[in-house]
């Protein structure tokens, strides 16, 4: 099996995310309902929608750390795996980029971009990481994929500044080759012209037979996606390839977002 | 090739192999069958009415001795850490030398252990109920002032200066500039000391100056493992329901963690406190008349012995380079075994939710019961000697250690771990990674002040397991050779004094990087 590289498996004909009828209930109105959703290898899909349509729960469903009280979540065709080990393995193929980045500041951008190879090591080679950091060649290198220097390698994490942060959070997904990308809002706290480059960054990295899905705050950073999906009150309100996007959904999308949020 | 913070914490851990390696030649053989009726008493205590009683009055006295001692302990500790603030007698002589003398004065009653005051005060005013209330307070007292000195001295002169500069009275201007950042500190250390205070109020016991302590000690001495299980679940019951009890307290007025590195908060809810300071005092009071406790009784001095023949030249002739080595030896390896190995326990059990719930309950037993019991436990097995010392002691404060880990792993890196679950890292990885690297250089500097804490301790097990200056101590003490006693003690503070500067060092290097 090929343990550096997303599977190109004969399970490419399966979607690589697919949800069927997934629903999780809230206090007021369902935090998800009815969602059907499906990712094929290559797809670069966007999530839109007002702040409290969903997005950041139905994320945690497709990522695994919410289930859902009803319907069906498929990673590569398959269900959530029962066994440890299997879910385990099921979950190294899905890659995460946080809004909080969650790198660990007291370690050095080594051994963080190494957390992302973690799942496939056994204790011996994790704690020798923390003493000597670990397959030096690959780290420059997906530092080099997110136009950062080699020479901050052996730097705290602590250390750096923002926009070096974010691009090392990208580089550790890059060292995990996950299957699917999720990214919750990555954007929403960078100047317009950091949150271009990375979004740039990360669309360029989700090519076949990788497939991302993103939520985004701004309707305006649609350029380069496939897909967009419309979120408001936990259910889909339109799904359509960016192209086809009218701006009457777009409005009908965010109308009364205000009014809603405040009565919340 | 620096370790990382993770890596670092585990490393403490590494005693465990010397141990393992020399554990088989200490056992002598026999003691398994007595080992394993105590853990098999466990499950089934004793519930006779009479054992029950007894245990209830022991228990009771116990607690009595703790509160009594805490509170006296606090009296002494504010005044003396007053008197010992540079920052208050530069405000009203100008100048802050008396401070340094009270400061160097204080050191000595602070590097001698309660146990010790216990003993000496026993020998020179005999048996009395007062006795481990001040063998508690003299100690204490020091530690407490010099906390207050420290926390003092720390805040920030510019409100005092303030006030004093628009014409305030001295000692108004410091209350009021000095008395609200001074106090959530104060109150959270106060609390510590009072679980604190119940465990030396059991350790004393089990030296004989009253409580639940000595019935432990004779159930154990007896074999009675039934009623000992009795002793020790009550005593668990009061422990958790203070430690409980304080930590609602310290949450819910605002208090720092102890574990905290972050400057305190000013504490909430005045008028809670004001009511719980005001019902203190009777409590006291009504606790000092229920256990016939009489202050006056500390001024009546027995007439010693006369010395042994032989005086100094027989003191100094005592093997002093051999009991000095035992002692640190004695202190590092049970302090290496304590910090290291709860991060290894909590690791051990990650993958299980219950695995948790099981470390505590050991580190509870482990808090409350007092080493020499454990060392006298270990006595059915091994020889004595430094190693077995060191388990006892080791144990002791693995308990404290592990609860102070607990608590820090739950408040910090909760994210970062769910982040490398969510990525397929195994439960253990997630919580080396995840949580133990924001948390090593903090607990280590918490691990650096506990050897200093051990040191003190080792008395404690000296005693039992045969080495080093406490067992010498015990047989100095009761020899009546009080010379020899006088240069133990300046022996034991000098080398406390030592230890002192260099945790005090090691733990200033750990929290600057």
């Amino acid at each position: 099996m090929n343990t550096t590289g997303p599977a190109r498996s004969t399970l490419s004909s399966q979607p690589v995310l697919e949800l069927r009828d997934v629903a999780v209930p809230g206090r007021q109105h369902p935090r998800l309902a009815d969602i059907a959703l499906k990712l094929e290898a290559g797809e670069r899909v966007a999530l839109l929608g007002p702040s409290g349509a969903g997005k950041s729960t139905l994320l945690a469903v497709a990522n695994g750390l919410l289930e859902p009280a009803q319907g069906e979540v498929r990673w590569d065709g398959i269900s959530r795996a029962r066994g440890q080990r299997a879910r385990r393995r099921q979950q190294a193929r899905i890659g995460t980029l946080w809004q909080d980045l969650r790198l660990i500041e007291e370690l050095s951008v080594q051994q963080n971009l190494n957390c992302g190879r973690l799942a496939h090591w056994g204790w011996p080679r994790a704690l020798l990481n923390l003493l000597l950091p670990m397959e030096s060649e690959a780290c420059a290198q997906a530092l080099r994929q997110v136009d950062l220097e080699p020479h901050l390698l052996n730097q705290p994490v602590g250390e750096l500044s923002g926009g070096q942060r974010q691009r090392v959070a990208i580089a550790r997904l890059l060292r995990q080759q996950p299957q699917l990308l999720l990214a919750d809002e990555p954007l929403a706290s960078l100047d317009p012209r950091l949150a271009q480059d990375l979004l740039q960054l990360l669309l360029q990295q989700a090519r076949a037979p990788r497939a991302l899905l993103m939520s985004l705050h701004r309707p305006d950073l649609l350029q380069g996606f496939d897909r967009v999906v419309g979120l408001r009150q936990g259910r889909i309100h339109f799904d359509c390839p960016v192209a086809d996007l009218q701006g009457a959904e777009l409005d009908a999308l965010y109308a009364g977002a205000l009014e809603a949020s405040s009565a919340r | 090739m620096k370790p990382a913070p993770p890596l670092l914490l585990l490393l403490p851990a590494l005693m465990l192999v010397p141990v393992a390696v020399l554990l088989p030649g200490l056992m002598h053989g026999g003691g398994w069958d007595l080992i394993g009726q105590f853990l098999l008493a466990a499950v089934q205590p004793s519930t006779d009415p009479v054992v029950v009683n007894a245990l209830l009055r022991g228990l009771g006295v116990t607690a009595g001795m703790a509160l009594l001692g805490w509170f006296a302990s606090l009296l002494i500790g504010l005044t003396a850490g007053l008197a010992s603030s540079r920052l208050l007698w530069r405000t009203l002589i100008g100048h802050s030398w008396p401070a340094e003398v009270v400061r160097r004065l204080l050191a000595i009653p602070r590097s001698i252990h309660e146990l010790i005051w216990g003993l000496l005060l026993l020998q020179v005013i005999g048996l009395q109920p007062v006795i481990a209330v001040f063998a508690i307070a003299i100690p204490y007292g020091a530690l407490v002032a010099r906390v207050v000195s420290d926390l003092l001295d720390s805040l920030d002169g510019r409100n005092l200066e303030a006030l004093l500069a628009s014409g305030s009275a001295p000692p108004a201007a410091l209350l009021t500039a000095m008395g609200p950042p001074l106090l959530p500190g104060l109150i959270s250390y106060g609390g510590y000391r009072l679980e604190c205070a119940l465990r030396s109020a059991t350790l004393l016991g089990v030296f004989g100056l009253g409580g639940l302590g000595n019935e432990l000690l004779l159930t154990l001495q007896s074999l009675q493992f039934h009623e000992l299980w009795s002793g020790l679940w009550l005593l668990l019951a009061v422990m958790l329901a203070l430690e409980a009890v304080i930590g609602t307290l310290r949450r819910r007025w605002g208090m720092p963690s102890r574990f905290s590195l972050r400057a305190a908060g000013v504490g909430q809810r005045g008028r809670e406190l004001v009511l719980a300071a005001a019902l203190l005092i009777p409590l006291v009071f009504g606790v000092g008349r229920a256990l016939a406790i009489e202050p006056a009784a500390l001024l009546h001095w027995q007439a010693l012995p006369p010395l042994a023949p032989g005086g100094w030249s027989e003191a100094l002739a005592l093997p002093w380079p051999a009991l000095v080595l035992n002692t640190v030896l004695l202190t590092v390896l049970a302090a290496a075994l304590a910090v290291g190995v709860a991060p290894l326990l909590l690791l051990l059990v990650a993958p299980w939710a219950w695995g948790q719930r099981i470390l505590q309950l050991i580190w509870a037993i482990g808090r409350l019961w007092p080493p020499p019991l454990t060392a006298l436990l270990l006595l059915f097995v091994l020889k004595p000697g430094v190693i077995t010392a060191a388990l006892a002691l080791g144990f002791h404060n693995l308990g404290i250690l592990g609860r102070l880990l607990l608590e820090g792993s739950e408040a910090t890196g909760a994210q970062r771990q769910e982040a490398l679950r969510s990525s397929g890292c195994g439960p253990r990885i997630a919580l080396l990674y995840g949580r133990f690297s924001g948390l090593a250089r903090s607990y280590l500097a918490y691990g650096a002040y506990r050897a200093d804490v051990i040191l003190r301790e080792t008395v404690v097990v000296g005693l039992v397991a045969g080495t080093g200056l406490g067992s010498q101590l015990n047989q100095s003490l009761s020899a009546f050779a009080f010379d020899q006693l006088l240069l133990l003690l300046a022996a034991y503070a000098m080398l406390t004094l030592l230890g002192e500067d260099l945790s005090d060092r090691l733990r200033k290097r750990l929290l600057q990087q």
